[in-house]
Protein backbone atom coordinates (compact mmCIF):
# COMPACT_ATOMS: atom_id res chain seq x y z
CA UNK A 1 0.00 0.00 0.00
CA UNK A 2 0.71 3.41 -0.40
CA UNK A 3 2.39 4.92 2.90
CA UNK A 4 0.73 8.21 4.01
CA UNK A 5 4.09 9.49 3.72
CA UNK A 6 5.01 8.96 0.13
CA UNK A 7 1.05 10.75 -0.95
CA UNK A 8 1.99 14.05 1.27
CA UNK A 9 5.32 14.23 -0.47
CA UNK A 10 4.03 13.80 -4.02
CA UNK A 11 0.97 16.22 -3.34
CA UNK A 12 3.75 18.55 -1.92
CA UNK A 13 6.12 18.11 -5.27
CA UNK A 14 2.55 19.09 -7.65
CA UNK A 15 1.67 21.95 -5.96
CA UNK A 16 4.84 23.29 -5.90
CA UNK A 17 5.62 22.53 -9.46
CA UNK A 18 2.26 24.05 -10.77
CA UNK A 19 3.23 27.11 -8.68
CA UNK A 20 6.94 27.39 -9.83
CA UNK A 21 5.70 26.46 -13.59
CA UNK A 22 2.91 29.47 -13.27
CA UNK A 23 6.16 31.72 -12.09
CA UNK A 24 8.11 30.20 -14.95
CA UNK A 25 5.29 31.06 -17.55
CA UNK A 26 4.54 34.65 -15.83
CA UNK A 27 8.16 35.75 -16.08
CA UNK A 28 9.12 33.89 -19.56
CA UNK A 29 5.77 35.90 -21.64
CA UNK A 30 5.30 39.35 -19.21
CA UNK A 31 8.37 40.22 -17.12
CA UNK A 32 11.46 39.42 -19.46
CA UNK A 33 12.41 41.41 -21.91
CA UNK A 34 12.91 40.83 -25.94
CA UNK A 35 16.01 39.48 -27.35
CA UNK A 36 18.05 42.03 -29.08
CA UNK A 37 18.23 39.48 -32.09
CA UNK A 38 15.42 36.95 -31.74
CA UNK A 39 12.85 39.59 -30.19
CA UNK A 40 9.77 37.69 -28.75
CA UNK A 41 11.23 34.39 -30.07
CA UNK A 42 13.46 34.34 -27.05
CA UNK A 43 10.57 32.88 -24.76
CA UNK A 44 11.10 29.86 -25.94
CA UNK A 45 14.25 29.62 -24.06
CA UNK A 46 12.62 29.29 -20.55
CA UNK A 47 10.57 25.94 -22.03
CA UNK A 48 13.08 24.31 -24.37
CA UNK A 49 16.73 23.74 -22.90
CA UNK A 50 14.53 23.04 -19.51
CA UNK A 51 13.18 20.05 -20.86
CA UNK A 52 16.13 18.84 -22.91
CA UNK A 53 17.71 18.61 -19.32
CA UNK A 54 14.97 16.83 -17.60
CA UNK A 55 15.44 14.04 -20.53
CA UNK A 56 18.98 14.10 -19.43
CA UNK A 57 18.01 13.66 -15.71
CA UNK A 58 15.36 11.12 -16.38
CA UNK A 59 17.73 8.79 -18.72
CA UNK A 60 20.65 9.40 -15.92
CA UNK A 61 18.06 7.93 -12.98
CA UNK A 62 17.28 5.41 -15.42
CA UNK A 63 20.80 3.98 -15.90
CA UNK A 64 21.59 4.08 -12.09
CA UNK A 65 18.59 2.26 -11.62
CA UNK A 66 19.60 -0.29 -14.21
CA UNK A 67 23.35 0.00 -12.83
CA UNK A 68 21.96 -1.53 -9.20
CA UNK A 69 19.41 -3.86 -10.39
CA UNK A 70 22.67 -5.67 -12.49
CA UNK A 71 24.35 -5.32 -9.51
CA UNK A 72 24.11 -8.55 -7.65
CA UNK A 73 24.43 -6.60 -4.42
CA UNK A 74 21.79 -4.65 -4.83
CA UNK A 75 19.33 -6.39 -6.77
CA UNK A 76 15.89 -5.55 -6.13
CA UNK A 77 13.19 -5.08 -8.53
CA UNK A 78 12.45 -1.68 -7.26
CA UNK A 79 15.40 -0.41 -9.21
CA UNK A 80 14.02 -1.90 -12.38
CA UNK A 81 10.85 0.02 -12.30
CA UNK A 82 12.46 3.03 -11.23
CA UNK A 83 14.32 2.46 -14.18
CA UNK A 84 11.30 1.94 -16.39
CA UNK A 85 9.14 4.75 -14.91
CA UNK A 86 11.99 7.18 -15.35
CA UNK A 87 12.92 5.78 -18.94
CA UNK A 88 8.73 6.83 -19.64
CA UNK A 89 8.90 10.37 -18.33
CA UNK A 90 12.24 10.67 -20.21
CA UNK A 91 10.85 9.97 -23.53
CA UNK A 92 8.12 12.68 -23.09
CA UNK A 93 10.05 15.05 -22.10
CA UNK A 94 12.49 14.29 -25.21
CA UNK A 95 9.75 14.08 -27.30
CA UNK A 96 8.72 18.03 -25.84
CA UNK A 97 12.47 18.88 -26.31
CA UNK A 98 12.03 18.01 -30.35
CA UNK A 99 8.40 19.69 -30.37
CA UNK A 100 9.44 22.88 -28.67
CA UNK A 101 12.54 22.66 -30.76
CA UNK A 102 10.79 22.47 -33.91
CA UNK A 103 8.10 25.02 -33.19
CA UNK A 104 11.65 27.40 -32.28
CA UNK A 105 13.50 26.29 -35.08
CA UNK A 106 11.27 27.25 -37.62
CA UNK A 107 11.30 31.34 -37.38
CA UNK A 108 14.31 31.19 -36.14
CA UNK A 109 16.46 29.43 -38.28
CA UNK A 110 13.33 29.18 -41.27
CA UNK A 111 13.31 25.33 -41.17
CA UNK A 112 11.22 22.78 -38.75
CA UNK A 113 13.64 20.14 -39.25
CA UNK A 114 17.25 19.79 -40.67
CA UNK A 115 19.74 16.72 -40.31
CA UNK A 116 22.44 18.56 -38.37
CA UNK A 117 24.05 16.51 -35.17
CA UNK A 118 22.33 18.12 -32.14
CA UNK A 119 19.05 17.45 -33.95
CA UNK A 120 20.03 13.88 -35.06
CA UNK A 121 21.36 12.49 -32.38
CA UNK A 122 18.31 13.91 -30.10
CA UNK A 123 15.90 12.04 -32.47
CA UNK A 124 18.18 8.76 -31.93
CA UNK A 125 17.70 8.99 -27.95
CA UNK A 126 14.17 9.68 -28.41
CA UNK A 127 14.06 6.27 -30.39
CA UNK A 128 16.17 4.83 -28.25
CA UNK A 129 14.56 5.00 -25.45
CA UNK A 130 11.35 3.70 -27.34
CA UNK A 131 13.45 1.11 -27.78
CA UNK A 132 13.68 0.67 -24.35
CA UNK A 133 10.27 0.97 -23.66
CA UNK A 134 9.16 -1.82 -26.33
CA UNK A 135 11.24 -4.12 -25.16
CA UNK A 136 9.92 -3.99 -21.85
CA UNK A 137 6.98 -5.03 -23.62
CA UNK A 138 7.96 -8.21 -25.04
CA UNK A 139 6.97 -11.05 -22.78
CA UNK A 140 9.44 -12.43 -20.23
CA UNK A 141 9.74 -12.76 -16.75
CA UNK A 142 10.27 -10.38 -14.20
CA UNK A 143 14.01 -10.58 -14.10
CA UNK A 144 14.89 -11.43 -17.42
CA UNK A 145 13.23 -8.30 -18.20
CA UNK A 146 14.96 -6.37 -15.99
CA UNK A 147 18.41 -7.24 -17.17
CA UNK A 148 17.72 -6.98 -20.75
CA UNK A 149 15.97 -3.31 -20.04
CA UNK A 150 18.78 -2.40 -18.03
CA UNK A 151 21.47 -3.47 -20.56
CA UNK A 152 19.53 -1.18 -23.35
CA UNK A 153 18.91 1.45 -20.99
CA UNK A 154 22.91 1.51 -20.29
CA UNK A 155 23.66 1.64 -23.91
CA UNK A 156 21.33 4.30 -24.70
CA UNK A 157 22.17 6.58 -22.18
CA UNK A 158 25.77 6.63 -24.38
CA UNK A 159 23.55 9.07 -26.87
CA UNK A 160 23.17 11.46 -24.04
CA UNK A 161 26.83 13.10 -23.83
CA UNK A 162 27.39 12.83 -27.92
CA UNK A 163 23.99 15.09 -27.64
CA UNK A 164 25.27 17.52 -25.41
CA UNK A 165 28.77 17.27 -26.81
CA UNK A 166 27.18 17.43 -30.54
CA UNK A 167 27.42 20.99 -30.87
CA UNK A 168 31.02 21.06 -29.96
CA UNK A 169 32.39 18.06 -31.73
CA UNK A 170 30.41 18.60 -34.95
CA UNK A 171 29.61 21.96 -37.15
CA UNK A 172 25.46 22.50 -36.25
CA UNK A 173 22.83 24.29 -37.01
CA UNK A 174 22.03 24.81 -33.78
CA UNK A 175 24.08 26.85 -31.34
CA UNK A 176 26.30 26.30 -28.82
CA UNK A 177 25.89 25.64 -25.36
CA UNK A 178 24.44 28.89 -23.87
CA UNK A 179 24.97 27.86 -19.68
CA UNK A 180 26.77 24.24 -19.93
CA UNK A 181 29.72 25.85 -22.33
CA UNK A 182 33.23 25.08 -21.83
CA UNK A 183 33.74 27.89 -20.08
CA UNK A 184 31.09 27.86 -18.06
CA UNK A 185 30.14 31.48 -18.43
CA UNK A 186 26.70 31.81 -18.98
CA UNK A 187 26.06 34.02 -22.29
CA UNK A 188 22.57 35.37 -21.10
CA UNK A 189 21.59 38.39 -19.49
CA UNK A 190 20.59 38.83 -16.07
CA UNK A 191 16.24 38.12 -15.11
CA UNK A 192 16.38 36.19 -18.93
CA UNK A 193 19.48 33.73 -17.10
CA UNK A 194 17.25 34.03 -13.75
CA UNK A 195 13.93 32.82 -15.25
CA UNK A 196 15.96 30.27 -17.18
CA UNK A 197 17.05 28.91 -13.89
CA UNK A 198 13.48 29.04 -12.62
CA UNK A 199 12.65 26.78 -15.66
CA UNK A 200 14.88 24.38 -14.84
CA UNK A 201 14.12 24.21 -11.30
CA UNK A 202 10.01 24.00 -12.22
CA UNK A 203 10.20 21.45 -14.84
CA UNK A 204 12.86 19.40 -12.70
CA UNK A 205 9.88 19.40 -9.97
CA UNK A 206 7.12 18.41 -12.47
CA UNK A 207 9.62 15.75 -13.43
CA UNK A 208 9.75 14.37 -9.93
CA UNK A 209 6.27 14.66 -9.57
CA UNK A 210 5.68 12.59 -12.65
CA UNK A 211 8.41 9.93 -11.83
CA UNK A 212 6.27 9.52 -8.03
CA UNK A 213 3.27 9.02 -9.78
CA UNK A 214 4.40 6.48 -12.96
CA UNK A 215 6.52 4.77 -9.96
CA UNK A 216 3.57 4.17 -8.13
CA UNK A 217 1.66 2.67 -10.97
CA UNK A 218 4.68 0.14 -11.22
CA UNK A 219 4.73 -1.13 -8.52
CA UNK A 220 1.22 -1.81 -8.41
CA UNK A 221 1.34 -3.17 -11.16
CA UNK A 222 4.11 -5.62 -10.07
CA UNK A 223 2.00 -6.54 -6.98
CA UNK A 224 -0.89 -7.40 -9.32
CA UNK A 225 1.28 -9.66 -11.31
CA UNK A 226 2.82 -11.65 -8.31
CA UNK A 227 -0.57 -11.61 -6.88
CA UNK A 228 -2.05 -13.93 -10.26
CA UNK A 229 1.43 -16.02 -9.46
CA UNK A 230 0.65 -16.65 -6.21
CA UNK A 231 -3.07 -17.46 -6.99
CA UNK A 232 -1.90 -19.85 -10.27
CA UNK A 233 0.38 -22.00 -8.15
CA UNK A 234 -2.10 -22.21 -5.86
CA UNK A 235 -4.82 -23.44 -8.30
CA UNK A 236 -2.29 -25.21 -9.78
CA UNK A 237 -1.37 -27.53 -6.59
CA UNK A 238 -5.44 -28.50 -6.08
CA UNK A 239 -5.58 -29.52 -9.55
CA UNK A 240 -5.81 -33.36 -10.35
CA UNK A 241 -2.92 -34.84 -12.44
CA UNK A 242 -3.66 -35.17 -15.86
CA UNK A 243 -2.82 -39.27 -15.62
CA UNK A 244 -4.90 -39.55 -13.00
CA UNK A 245 -7.81 -38.24 -14.39
CA UNK A 246 -7.57 -40.27 -17.86
CA UNK A 247 -7.47 -43.11 -15.59
CA UNK A 248 -10.50 -42.50 -14.17
CA UNK B 1 14.32 -10.79 -6.33
CA UNK B 2 10.65 -11.07 -7.46
CA UNK B 3 8.27 -13.57 -9.09
CA UNK B 4 6.28 -13.22 -11.77
CA UNK B 5 4.34 -14.65 -14.70
CA UNK B 6 4.51 -11.98 -16.76
CA UNK B 7 5.08 -14.36 -19.47
CA UNK B 8 6.10 -17.75 -19.32
CA UNK B 9 4.80 -20.06 -16.65
CA UNK B 10 3.72 -23.30 -18.49
CA UNK B 11 0.87 -24.51 -20.09
CA UNK B 12 -1.42 -25.96 -17.30
CA UNK B 13 -4.19 -24.52 -14.90
CA UNK B 14 -7.38 -23.68 -14.96
CA UNK B 15 -8.67 -21.62 -18.61
CA UNK B 16 -9.59 -18.05 -16.83
CA UNK B 17 -6.45 -17.89 -15.30
CA UNK B 18 -4.32 -19.25 -18.64
CA UNK B 19 -6.35 -16.83 -20.41
CA UNK B 20 -5.70 -13.57 -17.76
CA UNK B 21 -1.97 -14.04 -17.06
CA UNK B 22 -0.47 -16.18 -19.94
CA UNK B 23 0.80 -13.51 -23.21
CA UNK B 24 -0.78 -14.97 -26.15
CA UNK B 25 1.76 -15.32 -29.32
CA UNK B 26 -0.05 -12.51 -30.83
CA UNK B 27 1.08 -9.88 -28.20
CA UNK B 28 4.53 -11.50 -28.73
CA UNK B 29 4.72 -10.76 -31.98
CA UNK B 30 3.45 -7.24 -31.65
CA UNK B 31 6.42 -6.31 -29.13
CA UNK B 32 8.94 -8.11 -31.18
CA UNK B 33 7.23 -5.74 -34.31
CA UNK B 34 7.43 -2.96 -32.20
CA UNK B 35 11.33 -3.86 -31.22
CA UNK B 36 11.47 -4.32 -34.91
CA UNK B 37 10.55 -0.83 -35.84
CA UNK B 38 12.41 0.77 -33.42
CA UNK B 39 15.39 -0.59 -34.90
CA UNK B 40 14.91 0.43 -38.51
CA UNK B 41 14.18 3.62 -37.19
CA UNK B 42 17.56 3.49 -35.00
CA UNK B 43 19.47 2.51 -38.68
CA UNK B 44 17.12 5.15 -40.63
CA UNK B 45 18.63 7.88 -37.94
CA UNK B 46 22.16 6.78 -38.50
CA UNK B 47 21.95 6.61 -42.15
CA UNK B 48 21.11 10.39 -42.16
CA UNK B 49 23.49 11.25 -39.11
CA UNK B 50 26.18 9.71 -40.79
CA UNK B 51 24.80 11.22 -44.10
CA UNK B 52 24.27 14.59 -42.95
CA UNK B 53 25.74 15.38 -39.80
CA UNK B 54 29.49 14.80 -40.09
CA UNK B 55 29.90 17.56 -42.52
CA UNK B 56 26.83 19.26 -42.23
CA UNK B 57 28.45 22.47 -43.71
CA UNK B 58 31.62 23.89 -45.36
CA UNK B 59 31.91 27.47 -44.42
CA UNK B 60 32.97 29.95 -47.09
CA UNK B 61 36.35 30.13 -47.26
CA UNK B 62 36.65 26.38 -47.59
CA UNK B 63 34.13 26.07 -49.85
CA UNK B 64 35.42 28.70 -52.21
CA UNK B 65 39.27 26.97 -51.99
CA UNK B 66 37.19 24.02 -53.14
CA UNK B 67 34.97 25.40 -55.46
CA UNK B 68 36.72 23.54 -58.35
CA UNK B 69 36.46 20.36 -57.00
CA UNK B 70 32.78 20.91 -55.47
CA UNK B 71 31.78 21.77 -59.15
CA UNK B 72 27.78 22.49 -59.40
CA UNK B 73 27.11 19.60 -56.93
CA UNK B 74 24.60 20.65 -53.52
CA UNK B 75 26.28 21.34 -50.31
CA UNK B 76 25.47 23.14 -47.55
CA UNK B 77 27.45 26.58 -46.70
CA UNK B 78 28.10 28.84 -44.10
CA UNK B 79 28.95 32.35 -43.68
CA UNK B 80 28.42 35.86 -42.03
CA UNK B 81 25.99 38.01 -43.79
CA UNK B 82 28.11 40.87 -44.92
CA UNK B 83 26.40 44.58 -44.26
CA UNK B 84 25.59 46.53 -47.11
CA UNK B 85 25.72 43.82 -49.52
CA UNK B 86 21.72 42.63 -48.92
CA UNK B 87 19.85 43.37 -52.28
CA UNK B 88 16.20 42.56 -52.86
CA UNK B 89 15.57 41.14 -56.33
CA UNK B 90 11.92 39.68 -57.78
CA UNK B 91 12.54 36.37 -56.90
CA UNK B 92 14.63 36.60 -53.35
CA UNK B 93 17.39 38.06 -52.67
CA UNK B 94 21.43 38.70 -53.47
CA UNK B 95 23.99 39.31 -50.44
CA UNK B 96 27.70 37.91 -49.97
CA UNK B 97 28.54 35.98 -47.50
CA UNK B 98 32.12 35.74 -45.41
CA UNK B 99 33.88 33.40 -43.00
CA UNK B 100 37.96 33.99 -42.75
CA UNK B 101 38.06 36.85 -44.74
CA UNK B 102 36.61 35.14 -47.97
CA UNK B 103 33.23 36.90 -49.46
CA UNK B 104 31.80 34.77 -51.25
CA UNK B 105 28.68 36.16 -53.48
CA UNK B 106 25.48 34.76 -53.02
CA UNK B 107 22.32 34.49 -55.48
CA UNK B 108 19.15 33.41 -53.54
CA UNK B 109 15.73 32.34 -54.84
CA UNK B 110 14.30 31.42 -51.37
CA UNK B 111 12.35 33.61 -48.52
CA UNK B 112 14.79 34.66 -46.38
CA UNK B 113 13.80 33.78 -42.43
CA UNK B 114 12.65 36.10 -40.12
CA UNK B 115 16.25 36.82 -39.06
CA UNK B 116 18.15 37.17 -41.82
CA UNK B 117 19.71 40.32 -41.55
CA UNK B 118 23.40 41.45 -41.71
CA UNK B 119 26.02 40.32 -39.88
CA UNK B 120 24.24 37.53 -38.93
CA UNK B 121 25.54 33.07 -39.37
CA UNK B 122 23.69 31.34 -42.27
CA UNK B 123 23.62 28.22 -43.77
CA UNK B 124 22.92 28.19 -47.27
CA UNK B 125 21.91 25.40 -49.42
CA UNK B 126 22.85 25.10 -53.09
CA UNK B 127 25.62 24.76 -55.44
CA UNK B 128 28.49 27.28 -57.54
CA UNK B 129 27.65 28.71 -60.98
CA UNK B 130 30.63 29.74 -61.69
CA UNK B 131 32.22 32.49 -58.81
CA UNK B 132 28.18 32.78 -57.32
CA UNK B 133 26.82 30.57 -55.22
CA UNK B 134 22.94 30.01 -56.12
CA UNK B 135 21.12 29.41 -53.06
CA UNK B 136 17.50 27.16 -52.90
CA UNK B 137 17.37 27.59 -48.87
CA UNK B 138 18.39 30.16 -46.21
CA UNK B 139 19.00 29.14 -42.67
CA UNK B 140 20.10 31.36 -39.82
CA UNK B 141 22.18 30.12 -37.35
CA UNK B 142 21.93 32.24 -34.46
CA UNK B 143 24.57 32.52 -31.57
CA UNK B 144 23.97 31.28 -28.41
CA UNK B 145 24.31 34.58 -26.45
CA UNK B 146 21.07 36.24 -25.26
CA UNK B 147 20.49 39.73 -24.88
CA UNK B 148 18.17 41.86 -24.06
CA UNK B 149 16.51 44.05 -26.23
CA UNK B 150 16.17 47.31 -23.72
CA UNK B 151 18.01 46.18 -20.63
CA UNK B 152 17.07 49.12 -18.74
CA UNK B 153 13.14 49.04 -19.73
CA UNK B 154 11.51 45.62 -18.42
CA UNK B 155 7.78 44.33 -20.30
CA UNK B 156 4.56 46.01 -18.01
CA UNK B 157 1.92 43.75 -16.48
CA UNK B 158 -1.31 45.58 -16.51
CA UNK B 159 0.52 48.36 -17.76
CA UNK B 160 2.68 48.69 -14.38
CA UNK B 161 6.26 48.94 -14.88
CA UNK B 162 7.57 46.35 -12.44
Amino acid sequence: MESNRYKWVRRVLGVVALLLVAATVVLGLWVTPPDVVQGQLVRLIYVHPPVAWVAYLAYGVTSIGSILYLWKRTRNIKWDLLAASSAEVGVIFTALTLITGSIWGKPAWGVWWTWDARLTTTALLFVLYLGYLALRRVPTDSHRRAVRSGIAGLVAFVDVPIVHQSVVWWRTLHQSATVLNATLSPKIHGEMAMTLLLGFISFTFVYAWMLMHRYQIATMEQRALDVELEQLIEERQYEPEAGSALAQ
Amino acid sequence: MSRSVSGGIGSGGSRTIKARTLPSKRKARRAWAAVAIVVLAIGFLLYKGLGNSLVYFRTASGAWKDRAQLGTSTFRLEGVVVPGTIHTTGTGVDFAVESSNVSVQVHDTANPPQLFQPNIPVVLVGHFSGNIFLSTQIMVKHSSSYIAAHPNRVATVNGKKL
